[in-house]
Formats: structure tokens, C-alpha cells, sequence
């Protein structure tokens, strides 16, 4: 479903992403994880190209991502992409926010966006905050709501970028459920993200950056348990202790 | 004698109406032009397009860095050299417009680049285009920051205005230099263009503080 061949990525100099080979097939709960810097939210943010490459291709549904005639609205109607700071619109109600894209992207009539986007709520277990403003809502509440407005529009894949990093403690368990949720109803998803307790319970695959490089990947037990590179023993020992 | 030109001075009042109207017409045409290139311009001007960036900012620097009263020169004087040429009352409309796009364009870059990164690539990755991202998600955000500034600036735009009597458009300001000469009382004369021109004005100054005061919350 979602494939990498060979894509290198720089920031000036800086080699961000060196030759990234990856398949994650249709249904796959892929966690990467490695230390900050390592290039792993850059490789997300490829798939729905809100990064260019520099050499390569990744091909997402059969369509090359970085082709100059990619339709970008199509794709990236498929792909549902959370960030760490949320970055819901702030002026806008949690139902306009949930509605937006169905409405001007899809080009459902308001109130079929409004049915859906409830169904969303719902299932995030948000519907009484649908007239509120962002800033009326809980960190929690609101990576919920950035979730659901994913999830409006019916994407076959979803990508998260740490969306539990910018939470406080007492509130990533509400996230990680409905994201647990999430696979259980099959959805295709690459999360960024270091909840062990999350990649133990739903990954299919754990898959180790550092330094642009994809350094090691494997079942999430195999991972932890037993690292099979240096490096990423020491990258286990630190967020084990931290 | 004051009494005398002061009854002249209440004669011809209508002729001030007539240049208030004449001022108000060039305002509000060109505040509505000025208003329409500079967010156009503005968005350019924050875009990510370099070339298109370099090519605003070159504009808003030279109408920045020239007299107002110069530019109206060049478009009236100037310009029919090169076979351009206009009336007073369009040629005060090109120059306002060119002149307070400019400007508009500064508040309206301003306004846009403040909004996060992230909001642009919130609404970029639910497929919204470009438009539709600018449209609902980055303009109504930076309308905020927009506001209070763009108000103050029609003011000075509105006060602009008198320089256009230059080339002889028949505006408050002109009225006033021609009453001068037919009536010797140049203090009680200006006092009362001043008077007409903050008619219009102050109603807009006090927006301003109102959205100034409103959108700080």
C-alpha cells in the first residue's frame, strides 16, 4: 500500500532520509521510533508529501507521491495525517473542523459531512464538544478531535507524528485508546511514537531510525526484548529508565 | 470684516460639499482597489514562490520610498511621454491605488505570516488546495492581526487624498486652495477643509481602537 524505494532526503547538507526502502502493506500497524533527529517524522510527512524528496520514489496506492502530475487532493484525501501540537483551527468550531475537508474537498453537502463527522465524534467519544472552540478543550480532547477530522475522510491510511508527546501524562491513554481502536478496525497506520506499551500491544511491525537510516525493524517483542544493533539497545534502555 | 468672509465663507459652502464628495469618491474607490491589490499582493508577498516574492517586494519598496506626490507626477506628467495618457480624476485613482496597495500589502504579508506553520499544514493535508487553505483557514485566522492596522492605514489613505489637488482634481483640498485666493482668510478657510476631512476620518479612527481593543482578547 504505501512503498519506499531508495528515497534519500537532505536539509542542505544534513542527509535526513538515506535510502529508505520500505513496504508497509494494506491493514499494517508500523511504530517507528528513534531519537530525535533520526528522521522519522520527516519520513511520515513524505508519504503525504508535505516534504519533498531528493531522489527515489514512494508510491502510495499505486501513485507515485512526488510526481509532478500527482493529483495531491486525491491522495491526500487518503490519508488521514495527526501532529504532535494538534494544530486543530482555532477559529473554527470542533464540528466545522471535522467538516471542513468533507465539505470543500469531497464536496458533500453539509449536512451528510455533519452525520459523518458526528459518527466521528462518537467514535472518539467527543459528540457533546461539537460546538465548542479548540481552546475550550483538554490537550487530550483535542488530539481526539484532530484524529476524528483524519477519519472524516474515510482515509485508507493514517499517520501520526508523536501524537502523544505534546500531552500531559494523565491524557495519552485516551489517545492511545481510540488509536487502539483504530486498529482494530483495520485502518493502515504508521505511527511515530515512543509508547512502548502501545507498539507491544497493536504494532505489527517496530521499525528503528537513526541518522536518516532505517537502522533495524521487527515484531515489537523481538524489538524490545531483544534489539538486535548496539544502538538501538541503548535507545531502549534510555526510554525505558527516562 | 472676519463677519463679511464669513458670510461669503457660508455662501459658498455648497462648493465644499461638492469637494468633500469628490474626496469621499476617490477614497472610497481607491480604498476599495487598494484594499483588493494589497491582500492579492500580500499574499504573494508571503508566498513561498521567490521570484514572485522578490518582484512585490521590489514594488513596495520603491512606492515605500518615494513621495506620494512624485509618483502623481510620473502618472500625470510622465506617463503620457511614453503615450499613457489620463485624465486627473483617473490618473489620482492609479496613483491612490499603487500608492496604498503597497501598503496594504505590508499589513496583509504581516497578518499571514503570522499564522502558524502548522495550520498550513493541517489544511494542506486534508487535501484543501491552495485557495481553499488561504480562503478558510490562514485569511480568516489573520484577520485578526489584519484588522486594527488596515483601518489606521485607510485613514492616512483618506488624508492622501489632498495630494491629487496637485494636478487639479476638484477635491476638498483644491477647493480650499481656490477659495483662498477669493477669499484672504487662509486660517478660517483650511480650518474648515480640516473640519471636513476629520468628518470623515474620525468615524474610522474610532474603528480602529474598537477592532484594536476587540481583537487583542
Amino acid at each position: 500500500m504505501i512503498e519506499f524505494n531508495s528515497v534519500n532526503k537532505w536539509y542542505g547538507k544534513l542527509h535526513v532520509l538515506n535510502d529508505i526502502n520500505l513496504k508497509i502493506p494494506k491493514g499494517e500497524v508500523l511504530v517507528i521510533c528513534g531519537p530525535s533527529g533520526s528522521g522519522k517524522s520527516t519520513l511520515i510527512r513524505c508519504i503525504n508529501r508535505l516534504e519533498q524528496i531528493q531522489k527515489g520514489e514512494i508510491i502510495v496506492n499505486n501513485t507515485p507521491v512526488h510526481d509532478k502530475h500527482t493529483n495531491l487532493t486525491k491522495l491526500r484525501a487518503q490519508i488521514g495525517f495527526v501532529f504532535q501540537q494538534f494544530h486543530l483551527y482555532p477559529h473554527m468550531t470542533v464540528l466545522q473542523n471535522v467538516t471542513l475537508a468533507p465539505v470543500n474537498v469531497k464536496k458533500l453537502n453539509k449536512s451528510e459531512a455533519e452525520k459523518i463527522a458526528l459518527e466521528k465524534l462518537e467514535q472518539v467519544g467527543l459528540t457533546e464538544k461539537s460546538g465548542s472552540y479548540p481552546a475550550q478543550l483538554s490537550g487530550g480532547q483535542q488530539q481526539r478531535v484532530a484524529i476524528a477530522r483524519g477519519l472524516t475522510m474515510s482515509p485508507e491510511i493514517m499517520l501520526f507524528d508523536e501524537p502523544t508527546s505534546a500531552l500531559d501524562p494523565e491524557m495519552i491513554g485516551e489517545v492511545l485508546d481510540v488509536m487502539v481502536n483504530l486498529v482494530s478496525e483495520g485502518m493502515t497506520m504508521c505511527v511515530v511514537t515512543h509508547e512502548m506499551g502501545f507498539a507491544k500491544k497493536v504494532a505489527d511491525r517496530v521499525l528503528f531510525m537513526d541518522e536518516g537510516k532505517i537502522v533495524e525493524t521487527g515484531t515489537p517483542d523481538d524489538f524490545f526484548d531483544n534489539p538486535k544493533t548496539d544502538r538501538a539497545a541503548e535507545f531502549i534502555s534510555k526510554i525505558l529508565t527516562h | 470684516m472676519m463677519g463679511f468672509y464669513f458670510s461669503r465663507l457660508v455662501e459658498i459652502f455648497p462648493f465644499f460639499l461638492k469637494g468633500l464628495l469628490m474626496t469621499s469618491k476617490i477614497a472610497f474607490i481607491s480604498l476599495v482597489s487598494c484594499t483588493l491589490i494589497g491582500f492579492l499582493l500580500g499574499i504573494f508577498r508571503s508566498s513561498n514562490n521567490i521570484i514572485l516574492k522578490r518582484i512585490v517586494g521590489i514594488y513596495v519598496a520603491f512606492v515605500r520610498g518615494t513621495p506620494f506626490v512624485v509618483q502623481v507626477f510620473i502618472i500625470f506628467f510622465i506617463l503620457p511621454e511614453w503615450g499613457l495618457q489620463l485624465d486627473a480624476f483617473p490618473a489620482a485613482l492609479l496613483a491612490m491605488a499603487i500608492m496604498g496597495s503597497a501598503f496594504i500589502c505590508e499589513i496583509v504579508a504581516g497578518g499571514i505570516n503570522s499564522i502558524p506553520t502548522g495550520q498550513w499544514e493541517a489544511a494542506t493535508s486534508s487535501g484543501l488546495t491552495l485557495i481553499q487553505q488561504l480562503r478558510l483557514v490562514i485569511v480568516p485566522q489573520a484577520m485578526k492581526v489584519i484588522l486594527p492596522p488596515l483601518v489606521g492605514q485607510y485613514v492616512l489613505l483618506i488624508k492622501d487624498t489632498s495630494v491629487v489637488s496637485v494636478i487639479g482634481v476638484m477635491e476638498l483640498t483644491r477647493v480650499g486652495w481656490v477659495t483662498v485666493v477669493r477669499i484672504p482668510e487662509g486660517l478660517m478657510v483650511f480650518s474648515l477643509v480640516g473640519a471636513l476631512y476629520f468628518s470623515i476620518s474620525y468615524p474610522l479612527i474610532l474603528l480602529s481602537n474598537y477592532l484594536e481593543r476587540k481583537m487583542a482578547v
